[in-house]
C-alpha cells in the first residue's frame, strides 16, 4: 500500500522541480549511414580557433600577450590538421574564401542547443583547393580553447549571457568544439555536434595543447562514428 | 485455372501499385476554388501539359470551378529558385520528414511566403519516376510530396496528380480586404481573460469512505460496524459505523471566477444513506426501511488557471478549498402488521442537528465554445462538530457526539453552463 503512494509524490517533486534538462548535443540526418572513411575535405579551420584567458595562457606559456592568440591558435589549427591528416590521409581543404562564402546560419541541436556557422547553400556544390567535388565536408565552426569550459555555457541560449566567475586555479585544459558533417553531393548537413574535451593538467604546456587538440580530433571521430542512422 | 487466377491478380496488384506511385506526406494543402496552379519544374519541359493538367483537375474534383494553370516562368528563371529547385529534385526521398526538405535561403523563403493563395506544384522527372511535391504560402516546406511512375502519358499523369494531391475540399479565395482583415485579425489564443465568468451546474457523482492510496485498515472497523438494538454499535466517533458510506452523489452548484484566478462557488449536495442494521438481531423484524438522507450545504474557494487548448476548449484546472454544513434527516418506516413498535425503536439513535465540515480538492472544468461546460472533480469532505469548546468538569459525564469524525472521498463529474459577465 506504500508503494504507490510513494510512487505518486515522486512524480509529484519531479513534476514541481522539472527534473533537470538534459541536453542533446548530436544531431543527425536520417540518411547518414555511413561515416567517412578515408575520404574528406575539411573547412572552416582557418576561423574556428579561439583561445580564451589569454593573458593566463600568455603567462603560463611565457608567450608575449600580444601574440598569444595568433601563436598558440595556429598551432592548434596544424596540429588539428595533421591529425585529421593521420586518420584520412587522402583529406583535402576547401579554401577559406569559399567557407567564408557560404551562408552564415544557425543549427537546431535541441530545445535550447543552437549551433552557428557558414554552411553551403542548397543546390550549390562546393568544389577543394583542387577543383575537384568532394563527397563529404567536415565544416568546423567553432574551437574554443580555455580551462574549465562548459558547453552549455556556450550553446544554451538561456545560459550564454551569464558571466562566470573570474578563478584562480584552473584543473582541466578544456576545448568545446561545434562541427558539421557536410553531405556535398546533396547538400545537406549529416551530422551536427558540439563537444566537450577536459584534459587535466597542472600548469600547461605546449604539449598539453597538442595532446588536447589530438583528443578532440579522436573524439570528433568517435561521435562520427556514433552518429550514425542505423 | 487456378494458376492462370494467381497470375492475373498478381498482375493486377502489380498495375495497381505501378500506378499509385508513392505519397510520402500529406498536410493537406488549403485547396481554393478557382485556384490558379503554377507549375514549376527544373526540367527542360515540364512532365505535364498545364492545359491538359487543368481539365484533369476539373475531371478529378468537382468542386474546384475553374482553375487557372501555366509554367512558373519567373521561378524557372530565378537562380535561388532554380538552385532550390535542384536541390529539391535531388533529396526528394521517401523516408524524410517535411522540414528535411525546407528551404534554407532567405531570399526562397519569402518567394515562398508571398505566394498568396496561389499553389506551386514542383513536378520533375527522377530517373523512371516523377517527383511531385505542393507548396503554399503557409509554410517553407512542402506540403505534400510523393512520387508517381512515369509513363510517358502527359493527360494520364496529370490525372494521377489531381485525384492523388488535389481531390480536397475546396475553399473560396479570399478577396484582398478579407485576406488583410485576417491577417491583422488577433490570435485567438491571445485573447484576454475576462474579469468575471460565472457558472451554474448540476453533477451526479460516488463516494466512499476509503481514500483512494491509503491503508484498508484506517477504515475497517468503520466499514464493518453494524448497528444492533437500534442504537450499539463498537465506537460512534464516524457517521460510517452506523450508515452505509458509499454509495452516489448529487450536486448543484453555482460559482464564478474572477480574473480567471481566483473563484466562489456555492454548492448543495445531496446523498442517501441506508443504516446498516444488524441483520441477526431480531429487533429489527418490525423494521421495514430506516435510512438517512444527507443534505450539505457548503462555499468553496477555488485557485484556477484556464488555459486555451484550441478554439473551442478551454480547460480549467482548479483546486478548491471550503467549509460545508451537512444535515442528516431521518426517514424510518415499520411493517404494516406492527401495532406497537418496541421500546429500543423508541429510544434510537439521534444524530446531530447539524454537522460542520471541511471540502478540499481538486478538478478540471473543460468548456466547449466558451459556454458549454463539463466539470470533473475529486476531494475529500469532513463532517465534524465544532472541537474548539473548553472542556468542562462535567465532559465526562455528556454523552459522545456521534459522528465527530466522519470523512469521505469523493469523485462526480457535471454538466455546466458559464457565461462571463
Amino acid at each position: 500500500m506504500r508503494k504507490p503512494f510513494v510512487l505518486v509524490m515522486l512524480i509529484l517533486a519531479c513534476a514541481l522541480t522539472g527534473c533537470g534538462h538534459s541536453y542533446h548535443w548530436t544531431q543527425s540526418h536520417p540518411d547518414y549511414r555511413q561515416v567517412p572513411y578515408g575520404d574528406l575535405a575539411i573547412a572552416g579551420t582557418e576561423n574556428a580557433f579561439v583561445l580564451t584567458r589569454a593573458a593566463w595562457f600568455a603567462k603560463k606559456l611565457e608567450i608575449s600577450t600580444d601574440s598569444v592568440q595568433l601563436k598558440v591558435t595556429s598551432f592548434c589549427e596544424q596540429v588539428f590538421l595533421d591529425e585529421l591528416k593521420r586518420a584520412y590521409p587522402s583529406f583535402t581543404r576547401i579554401p577559406k574564401e569559399i567557407h567564408k562564402a557560404f551562408p552564415e546560419e544557425s543549427q537546431k541541436l535541441d530545445d535550447r542547443i543552437f549551433l552557428k556557422g557558414h554552411i553551403p547553400e542548397q543546390g550549390v556544390v562546393v568544389k577543394d583547393s583542387e577543383g575537384k567535388i568532394p563527397p563529404r565536408i567536415l565544416i568546423l565552426h567553432e574551437f574554443f580553447i580555455g580551462t574549465d569550459l562548459k558547453r552549455e555555457l556556450f550553446f544554451d541560449y538561456a545560459l550564454i549571457h551569464n558571466e562566470s566567475a573570474d578563478k584562480k586555479t584552473s584543473k582541466n585544459l578544456s576545448a568545446v568544439i561545434s562541427y558539421t558533417l557536410w553531405d556535398n553531393e546533396k547538400q545537406r548537413p549529416l551530422f551536427s555536434a558540439v563537444d566537450e574535451v577536459q584534459k587535466s593538467i597542472i600548469t600547461p604546456t605546449m604539449a598539453d595543447m597538442e595532446s588536447l587538440i589530438r583528443t578532440s580530433v579522436q573524439q570528433i571521430r568517435k561521435n562520427m562514428y556514433a552518429g550514425v542512422v542505423r | 485455372m487456378n494458376r492462370l487466377l494467381v497470375l492475373i491478380s498478381i498482375v493486377m496488384l502489380y498495375a495497381t501499385a505501378a500506378f499509385a506511385g508513392e505519397t510520402y506526406f500529406d498536410n493537406h494543402p488549403t485547396m481554393w476554388k478557382d485556384p490558379e496552379i503554377l507549375i514549376w519544374t527544373p526540367d527542360a519541359e515540364p512532365p505535364i501539359d498545364p492545359k491538359e493538367f487543368c481539365l484533369s483537375l476539373r475531371r478529378n474534383n468537382t468542386g474546384i470551378g475553374e482553375p487557372k494553370c501555366r509554367q512558373f516562368g519567373e521561378w524557372e528563371r530565378d537562380s535561388v529558385a532554380v538552385r532550390y529547385a535542384n536541390w529539391l529534385k535531388l533529396n526528394m526521398e521517401s523516408r524524410l520528414e517535411p522540414e528535411y526538405l525546407r528551404a534554407r535561403h532567405p531570399a526562397m523563403k519569402a518567394k515562398l511566403q508571398e505566394l498568396e493563395d496561389k499553389i506551386v506544384l514542383f513536378v520533375t522527372s527522377n530517373g523512371n519516376k516523377i517527383s511531385v511535391a505542393i507548396f503554399d504560402e503557409t509554410a517553407t516546406e512542402p506540403k505534400s510530396a510523393g512520387t508517381l511512375f512515369q509513363h510517358g502519358d502527359k493527360i494520364a499523369l496529370g490525372d494521377e496528380i489531381a485525384s492523388e494531391y488535389f481531390s480536397g475540399k475546396t475553399r473560396r479565395r479570399l478577396t484582398k480586404d478579407e485576406r488583410k482583415k485576417m491577417q491583422t485579425a488577433p490570435d485567438d489564443l491571445y485573447q484576454e481573460v475576462p474579469k468575471f465568468v460565472a457558472w451554474v451546474g448540476i453533477g451526479a457523482g460516488y463516494s466512499q469512505a476509503k481514500i483512494p492510496l491509503t491503508p484498508d485498515n484506517w477504515y475497517r472497523s468503520h466499514i464493518r460496524s453494524q448497528v444492533r438494538n437500534y442504537r450499539i454499535t463498537k465506537d460512534s466517533v464516524s457517521l460510517w459505523n452506523f450508515l452505509d458510506d458509499s454509495g452516489p452523489l448529487f450536486s448543484v452548484y453555482a460559482g464564478g471566477t474572477w480574473y480567471g484566478f481566483i473563484g466562489l462557488e456555492l454548492i448543495y449536495r445531496f446523498a442517501q444513506h441506508d443504516v446498516k442494521t444488524d441483520s441477526k438481531d431480531t429487533v429489527y423484524k418490525e423494521l421495514d426501511y430506516w435510512k438517512f438522507y444527507q443534505h450539505e450545504i457548503g462555499l468553496n474557494v477555488l485557485l484556477s488557471r484556464t488555459y486555451p487548448a484550441t478554439k473551442w476548449l478551454d480547460i480549467t484546472p482548479f483546486a478548491f478549498l471550503g467549509f460545508q454544513y451537512s444535515f442528516f434527516v431521518e426517514d424510518i418506516g415499520l411493517k404494516d402488521d406492527v401495532v406497537k413498535p418496541s421500546r429500543a425503536y423508541g429510544v434510537r439513535i439521534e444524530f446531530e442537528e447539524a454537522y460542520k465540515g471541511a471540502l478540499v480538492g481538486i478538478g478540471s472544468q473543460f468548456v466547449f465554445k466558451k459556454h458549454y461546460g463539463i466539470g470533473l472533480r475529486t476531494g475529500i469532505s469532513s463532517r465534524g462538530r465544532n472541537v474548539y469548546s473548553d472542556p468542562t468538569p462535567d465532559a465526562a459525564a455528556e454523552p459522545t457526539t456521534i459522528g465527530a469524525s466522519t470523512i469521505d472521498w469523493f469523485i462526480s463529474g457535471g454538466l455546466e453552463y458559464h457565461w462571463t459577465l
